[in-house]
């Protein structure tokens, strides 16, 4: 892979309703210190909000923070909606609260990983640092 | 966003297309080079009038992100087409940022007469003004009208604004300008207009006169006005007073923004040039040789400067 000259740029957003952002926030944090340049979008975006701020931002990376358990209808149509805004290279990840056996239906729907509870910051940007598109 | 077509006009017709342009211009490098000369070549065959472009400034926590907002909603309902480029600093030891303005600005997917752009500093206040030049330079080629550029208030990155902006708004909270800081040189001799923020909180009506009456001792005082982007009060005043100051200011805006560019990015050049004598032994040397008195100063500095 090329070496990328530039900081890679992370949108950190909450779909849907659940107003639980202090996961979201620490990540936001963290990532910014490893050398990410974070886009926080704050609480309870809609999905449609989420896909025009990642075109805007032109990002390398959505990561979605969700604990309302809504992930099965939320995160693939994340997915479906860059994909047809002609942004299939950004990287789609998701944390929070998602059961095991939703697990494979989320990667196969496009979402390249999935960080639960327990999840290191360091480990999050080493995955990031190695699956994001080059410049 | 609008179709415009011309020889160039492979880029920027799409929010993505501009978005990847305005991510190219922070990169640098020759393909940022050809976008900004599409940008001013279409600029240029343009009849339609020039954007005006709005620095906004301010201490942390007046509030400018969310009076923005709350700008751009009115100026938006007014068929303007906004473009918001909300500018905070990198971390000096990572070199990453947390940028956050997006919180406080209502999200419209959908509507392309709307961008919103992020944007870290990286790196000195020079090579900001050269991004946000040039940024300015491409949101305004792809057919926005109202830019506003928003910083944090401290330090040579707004200074870089003043240089590109037809007009700076100055934005303070309650709590702020007492009088003497009014008479300081700084940020406030630069506005053209100042508005204390959050006039649904106590202190702001003297946070008014407070100002006015330190900005009185000097000539050509800025209005100072009132607003509260959270109840909304003030704010279709205040985009009233801003686009009448734009009306008599903006003349030659475009110039401006050009000339701010291209100083913008001779400076980067210089300043590489000089990182580059710096890591090779060159400035170590020149500065030896001023030591020994084999050069005068000002002999060693044309000698860098000749490469």
């Amino acid at each position: 892979m090329a070496e990328r000259t530039a900081p890679i740029r992370v949108l950190i957003a909450k779909p849907g309703l659940d107003g639980h952002d202090r996961g979201a926030k620490v990540l936001a944090r963290g990532l910014r210190d490893e050398g990410f340049e974070v886009i926080y979008t704050g609480i309870r975006r809609t999905t449609e909000a989420i896909i025009a701020a990642a075109i805007e931002e032109d990002v390398d990376v959505v990561g979605c923070s969700i604990l309302s358990g809504a992930h099965a209808t939320l995160l693939p149509k994340v997915v479906a909606g860059l994909r047809d805004a002609g942004a299939a290279d950004v990287l789609v990840v998701a944390g929070g609260i998602i059961p095991e056996e939703d697990r494979a239906g989320l990667q196969a729907a496009g979402i390249a990983a999935i960080f639960g509870p327990g999840s290191t910051i360091a480990e999050i940007a080493t995955y990031l640092r190695a699956h994001v598109r080059s410049n | 966003m609008s179709e415009v077509t011309d020889q160039h006009g492979a880029a920027l017709r799409t929010t993505r297309e501009l978005a990847q342009a305005i991510s190219s211009v922070e990169r640098g490098g020759p393909a940022a080079d050809a976008l900004i000369q599409t940008a001013l070549t279409r600029l240029a065959s343009e009849r339609s009038q020039n954007a005006v472009v709005i620095g906004v400034t301010g201490p942390p926590g007046a509030g400018k992100s969310t009076l923005v907002g709350a700008l751009a909603e009115r100026a938006r309902a007014a068929g303007r087409r906004v473009a918001i480029l909300a500018v905070d600093p990198s971390s000096v030891q990572s070199g990453g940022a947390l940028l956050g303005d997006r919180v406080r600005v209502e999200e419209r997917p959908g509507d392309e007469g709307r961008f919103v752009r992020s944007i870290a500093t990286r790196g000195s206040g020079r090579s900001l003004s050269h991004t946000a030049a040039a940024a300015s330079l491409l949101v305004e080629a792809a057919g926005f009208d109202l830019v506003f550029i928003e910083t944090v208030g401290a330090g040579q990155a707004d200074l870089g604004i003043v240089r590109l902006a037809d007009l700076v708004l100055l934005v303070e909270g309650p709590e702020g300008g007492d009088e003497v800081q009014a008479m300081k040189a700084g940020l406030l001799e630069s506005a053209h207009l100042v508005v204390v923020n959050k006039s649904d909180r106590p202190g702001a009506d003297r946070a008014v006169e407070r100002l006015r009456s330190g900005l009185a001792l000097g000539h050509d005082a800025p209005e100072v006005l009132l607003a509260s982007a959270v109840d909304g009060s003030g704010v279709a005043e205040l985009l009233t007073a801003l686009e009448g100051l734009a009306v008599t200011r903006s003349g030659g805006g475009l110039q401006r923004r050009i000339a701010a560019h291209l100083a913008a990015a001779v400076e980067a050049r210089a300043a590489l040039r000089l990182r580059d004598a710096e890591s090779d032994g060159r400035l170590a040397a020149l500065a030896q040789s001023i030591a020994t008195g084999e050069r005068p100063l000002s002999g060693a500095v044309d000698e860098l400067l000749k490469g």
